[in-house]
């Protein structure tokens, strides 16, 4: 643990006056609206990114939902929430009292959805920020936004165009090319990109004959996705001005430093968040604690020079 | 709408993290595996019908796995878990011994409603009987009347009646190895006299746990009968990630629409809180 004369640096800035305390951040989706989860050391944790939201409440997918699976996990959770309105009104008034920023996640099936929620989110106290979800199903063209840097940039733009909240749009894998992507997003006016949200995968029960999961596909998360989150981060982070937040399967810290060194201003936290409870605060500390031992004042030199590494393959 | 995630007030699901020395290892009837940790702040404070996430240490594993307890003993610290082996994560925790260490979490979720003066039928169907231990005793020192009623599929499979001191217990084979030959359910309907009258009336509570196939033959018995639902208390068991009410993952079909989170409304829940016709589908079909 470094003393507090040599405490580094953690803030990060995601831009548009969104400055976290610390580059360790839980995910959409595995920390409810942040009113769960107790055993967690809200401290260490430079913000809360709350479950996907949309217009309407969703009651979700019916069971089976999760799968484990080889060092991962499916999840079908099927956007379960109690829509935007009772997130401004009921929990907004209770993030506003925290001490730490709550970026709330939205989604929806079209534009004009996500354009609604983000409306009725703008300039309400306790709001930090929005990410978009644009890797669910669009239900008016039958593709996915997130795949699209086309439609990823439309939906941008028009939430861009209808809030002054920090913007961060967080990109699906499921592509083919996840750079292009992102570039369409930071030229639509987002402030900072997630990369990435889960990878399409499938378990099956040969004793029963069907899916697991009972919309036969889900989610892939945990450890089994961290190399090519990783790639999709170096890959991202090389060629976007914007920061980068790093996700998928981060466990340790050494897992958090290599999305630093990839090239991420900050990472989040996911299916660790269900198995330990004590990793935010390990997570941090561990980047603190790599910072003294490496004698950086602060994470703006930890990501490798790609013109460095090149010269050395 | 209700959906589970409007709650705001703090979950029941605040219990702490620790770790647990196992203190004794048996095997209680065939398949299954018993053991008994030292932990006293769970053992003080878990709630009959609560669980436990253990976290397990087979390869390619990750999540916690969640698991009754199926008794405590507060002033010993001591706290007994009773499970099969179905796969890795149980395997791994089949094989830990005395003097190991177990990383628990808990206890979670909402235990049976044990309040009430009336006559108290435990339907126990498999491996579900291991909740039921700790449910009898604590029944047991409130001064209510406890019938047990246990099937498995043989008489090896059945967790010795001795568990259940204070109770009278009644048992089902699908073999006829002991007890009746059948279902457990079919006990219910022959119940000694003085109860036998007062099953209809809403005279007796029934606190269940068992697979989905004879949860369902259970309910359906009971509407037979007109036992009413609200009477019947479910330990469920789903397919559950975080245990805390973060993944929404252990969602259970709800009566009326919509779906519960059996870590957060559950595990014990009131029988006429779930939509039966949908169960099997979702867990057995």
């Amino acid at each position: 643990m470094p003393s507090m004369a040599e405490r580094p640096d953690l803030t990060v800035d995601l831009g548009r006056g969104l400055h976290l305390r610390s580059p360790v951040m839980v995910a959409s989706g595995t920390f409810g609206y942040g009113f769960d989860a107790p055993q967690v050391d809200r401290a260490s944790l430079g913000a809360i990114v709350s479950k996907g939201t949309t217009l309407r409440p969703r009651e979700g997918n019916a069971p089976i939902r999760i799968a484990e699976t080889p060092s991962g996990m499916l999840n079908a959770i099927g956007l379960q929430n109690p829509g935007v309105d009772h997130v401004a009104r009921v929990y907004a008034p209770a993030w506003a009292t925290w001490d730490v920023p709550v970026i709330v996640n939205v989604a929806g099936d079209s534009v004009d959805e996500y354009v609604a929620v983000a409306r009725r989110l703008d300039r309400v106290a306790g709001i930090a920020g929005l990410e978009l979800n644009i890797s669910c199903p669009n239900v008016q063209s039958g593709l996915q936004f997130g795949v699209d840097p086309a439609l990823a940039a439309e939906v941008t733009r028009a939430v861009r165009a209808t809030t002054d909240l920090p913007l961060i749009v967080k990109l699906t894998p499921n592509v083919t090319d996840i750079v292009a992507v992102a570039r369409a997003v930071q030229d639509a006016g987002a402030d900072a990109v997630s990369a990435i949200n889960t990878y399409v995968g499938m378990a099956i029960d040969v004793r029963r004959r069907r899916p697991i999961i009972s919309r036969a596909s889900g989610g892939l998360s945990g450890p089994a996705i961290k190399p090519l989150a990783l790639h999709a981060v170096w890959q991202v982070a090389t060629e976007v001005r914007i920061p980068v937040i790093g996700v998928g399967g981060i466990m340790t810290p050494s897992d958090a430093l290599e999305f630093l060194l990839a090239g991420a201003a900050a990472v989040q936290l996911g299916t660790v968040n269900y198995v330990r409870p004590q990793a935010a605060a390990e997570i941090h500390d561990g980047i603190a604690a790599y910072l003294v031992e490496h004698d950086l004042p602060d994470m703006r030199e930890l990501p490798i020079r790609t013109a460095s590494v090149l010269t050395h393959v | 709408m209700t959906i589970a995630v409007e709650r705001i007030s703090s979950s029941p699901s605040g219990g702490g993290q620790g770790r647990g020395i196992v203190v004794e290892r048996s095997v209680p009837m065939a398949g299954a595996v018993e053991l008994v940790l030292n932990h006293p702040p769970s053992a003080a404070a878990i709630a009959p019908g609560q669980f436990f996430q253990l976290a397990v240490g087979a390869p390619h594993t990750i999540l916690r796995r969640p698991y009754s307890a199926a008794w405590s003993d507060p002033a010993a610290g001591l706290i007994g878990f009773i499970f099969n082996v179905v796969g890795a994560g149980s395997a791994w925790l089949s094989a830990r011994y005395e003097g190991q260490e177990l990383d628990l979490l808990g206890p979670l979720g909402r235990g049976f409603d044990l309040e009430g003066e009336r006559p108290v039928i435990c339907v126990a169907g498999g491996l579900g009987v291991a909740v039921f231990p700790g449910v009898v005793q604590a029944l047991i020192a409130r001064g209510r009347t406890v019938i047990v009623l246990q099937g498995a599929r043989t008489d090896s499979h059945l967790l010795p009646s001795n568990r259940f001191q204070g109770a009278e217990v009644r048992l089902a084979t699908d073999d006829g190895s002991a007890g009746y030959r059948g279902s457990v359910v079919d006990l219910l309907g022959n119940l000694p006299p003085p109860l036998r009258g007062r099953v209809g009336e809403g005279g007796i509570d029934i606190l269940t746990c068992g697979p989905t196939p004879m949860l369902t033959a259970l309910i359906d018995a009971a509407r037979r009968q007109e036992i009413p639902l609200s009477a019947i208390q479910v330990a469920l068991e789903t397919p559950m990630g975080c245990g805390i009410g973060t993944c929404l993952g252990c969602a259970a079909p709800r009566a009326g629409g919509g779906y519960l989170l059996t870590c957060q409304e559950g595990p014990c829940v009131r029988a006429d809180r779930i939509e039966w016709s949908l169960m099997m589908d979702a867990f057995h079909g």
